[in-house]
């Protein structure tokens, strides 16, 4: 489903990812963990099409496409789905009107008929539900006010109505309590499906004991530097970045 | 005892004086430094602007209504009260002493007018408004500018008695072809309050100028504005607050969409008089910049006589925030709307401040399509 090759990038013409290649496939879910710096955040924003991530070798191939040459709404319309560590607040738009305005922008460019109000707060009662997302944070201004949980269950709760078939989890358990973070994960869980490949983005082993991923991949200094399963998690747990990096070397 | 005042001819030929005194102003009048007139505008052009015509929505019980035109006998009330707020502004000098045109409204004692009168305005020329609120009374005003040629001026005065309230909705379509003057002049009694909200979409030149006196113990002034801007127009909002007594408020918010090489300014001043303790106001202005060509004037000034008093200001200019736009647009959002709602979500909180739902809804309606051509980069 996603295939990275050789993927150079700056930002602000710093060179942040070094030749990272990376394989996932449908159904799976694959676990980048790294420490600060290493480019996770960039990783998870090329993906989605932030502005100011320029790729200057390499490509990234999504379901046969060149997902680089897209734009952010475009990725979005053909699946990709990032959920963000920093979910921005905009006041003045309520998050139900923002969620089927998303919802519709993504249909129209699909060619698929737009559902109506009714329809889509149907649909977003229901996934607000087993998230635990009350109703009447759906009628307040995009996560204005929200806690850090609110933000990241809405983060999941879009991701639900959105169906991608590639999510992007970016460092989702930051800044959340453990009871926070079971709840997201079992919303995440929840979604794992055969056609829906996930990246989990992650500084820390913990969120993984939760949302446990098929592949690990361990990314320092702007590439891959280990991969396994989900032991290597456990691994670099109880070493640590700095002895596996030094053993990459 | 009492005290003479000057008869309504007198007064019109006061105000006839200053401006042929003064004239057409000019950026070398610290009022109108980002506004030259001048130099779109003869006093000659003034002088000869005609009446403007107006009309009004039907008047509910409690409102008396004076059709000021030229030679209609007057009633006393008007006779004694016209002209007798805001002298000094040379714009309102001019509405005064040029309008054969315009209205005078009174609200009796205790009467709270439930339903919004509607004032309409088209084409050019001047007008006078003439609006007296007494004790207790509330009136809701929705004034609606429509887009027009040449030039238009209008002086408003409003009395707004003890525990009276007037609510003062202005809505101005873009008019690129028209010089839109407004110089509205409230004076505030105990308790009094003056709730104003202006929406301007732009003129070739458009003013707007409110001076707001709270003169009794009590007083409050709300007001704020949104400008969405777009061609080569220019909107000018001049606000003059005047804590003449203590234990008085006052707020402002004021919010600017600017596009194309539209200008938009705002000129605040706020005074806390000698004595003027337990005064409280705070001005808040802030615009965005949506082309390299845009400019926006932003100048909120403070001037505190007094020792205790509460007040702040603050003004911002920036650009859309890119990170939400991203956001949005990771959200499936065309890049387009993603601006739109991010521009309507900018202007947000001036909007609410309108309470009638109604009329809030109304002002939305011309706010997005605004938002809409904005976007375009028209």
């Amino acid at each position: 489903m996603l295939e990275i090759k050789d993927l150079h990038v700056t930002v602000g013409g710093n060179e942040i990812l070094k030749g990272l290649s990376l394989s996932v496939n449908a159904g799976e879910v694959h676990a980048i963990m790294g420490p600060n710096g290493s480019g996770k955040s960039t990783l998870s924003y090329v993906l989605a099409g932030r502005a100011g991530y320029d790729i200057t070798s390499g490509t990234i191939t999504y379901m046969g496409e060149d997902l680089g040459a897209l734009a952010p709404e475009e990725r979005a319309a053909k699946g990709v789905y990032l959920a963000m560590q920093y979910p921005v607040e905009i006041p003045g738009v309520t998050t139900l009107s923002f969620l089927k305005a998303a919802l519709n922008a993504q249909r129209r460019a699909r060619g698929d008929k737009e559902v109506d109000a009714i329809t889509v707060l149907r649909q977003v009662r229901e996934k607000a539900k087993t998230l635990n997302v009350p109703e009447e944070m759906l009628k307040r201004a995009l996560n204005v006010g929200f806690s850090g949980g609110e933000k990241k269950r809405l983060e999941i709760l879009q991701m639900a109505l959105f169906e991608p078939a590639l999510a992007i989890l970016d460092e989702t358990d930051s800044g959340l309590d453990i009871d926070a973070l079971q709840l997201v994960a079992e919303g995440v869980n929840a979604l794992r499906k055969p056609d829906r490949a996930m990246l989990v983005i992650t500084h820390y082993q913990r969120l993984l004991n939760y949302i446990v991923p098929d592949r690990v991949h361990v990314l320092a200094n702007g590439k891959i530097i280990a991969e396994g399963g989900k032991e290597l998690a456990h691994e670099l747990e109880a070493k640590g970045y700095a002895d596996i990096i030094k053993d990459a070397a | 005892m009492n005290i003479a005042v000057p008869t309504l001819e007198t007064r019109r030929s006061e105000a006839l004086d200053r401006f042929r005194s003064i004239g057409v102003p000019h950026r070398r009048i610290e009022e109108w430094k980002y506004t030259d007139l001048k130099a779109a505008l003869s006093a000659e052009d003034v002088a000869h602007a005609g009446a403007l015509p107006w009309s009004i929505s039907a008047l509910p019980d409690g409102v008396q209504m004076v059709d000021l035109a030229s030679g209609k006998k007057r009633a006393e009330w008007v006779e004694k009260n016209l002209g007798m707020i805001g002298g000094e502004g040379v714009m309102n000098a001019a509405a005064f002493a040029f309008a054969q045109a315009g209205v005078a409204l009174r609200v009796a004692r205790n009467t709270i007018v439930g339903t919004p009168l509607n004032l309409r305005f088209t084409s050019a020329g001047h007008a006078r408004v003439l609006i007296i609120l007494e004790e207790g009374a509330e009136l809701t005003l929705v004034e609606h500018h429509e887009a027009g040629e040449a030039f238009r001026n209008i002086g408003m005065e409003v009395s707004i008695g003890p525990n009276a309230q007037f609510t003062h909705v202005r809505v101005a379509e873009a008019a690129h072809n028209q010089i839109q003057i407004e110089t509205i002049s409230a004076t505030l009694s105990r308790d009094a309050r003056y709730c104003g909200h202006y929406t301007d979409l732009g003129a070739k030149i458009s003013r707007v100028e409110a001076n707001l006196t709270l003169a009794g113990a009590g007083a409050d002034v709300q007001i704020s504005g949104v400008s969405v801007l777009s061609g080569d127009t220019h909107a000018d909002v001049t606000t003059n607050v005047d804590h003449a007594v203590g234990n008085t408020t006052s707020t402002q918010l004021f919010k600017k969409l600017i596009g194309g090489h539209a200008r938009g300014v705002y000129q605040g001043k706020v005074s806390v008089r000698q004595h003027a303790d337990k005064s409280n106001s705070s001005q808040t202005a802030k615009a965005i910049l949506l082309s390299n060509r845009a400019e926006a004037d932003l100048k909120p000034e403070l001037e505190i006589f007094a020792d205790d008093v509460k007040c702040d200001h603050g003004a911002a200019v920036g650009d859309l925030d890119l990170e939400s736009l991203f956001y949005l647009r990771s959200r499936g959002l065309p890049e387009d709307e993603a601006r739109a709602l991010l521009m309507r979500a900018f202007v947000e909180d001036a909007v609410a401040q309108i309470t009638d739902e109604v009329i809030r809804a109304d002002v939305w309606k011309i706010v997005e399509n605004a938002l809409a051509s904005v976007s375009e980069g028209k």
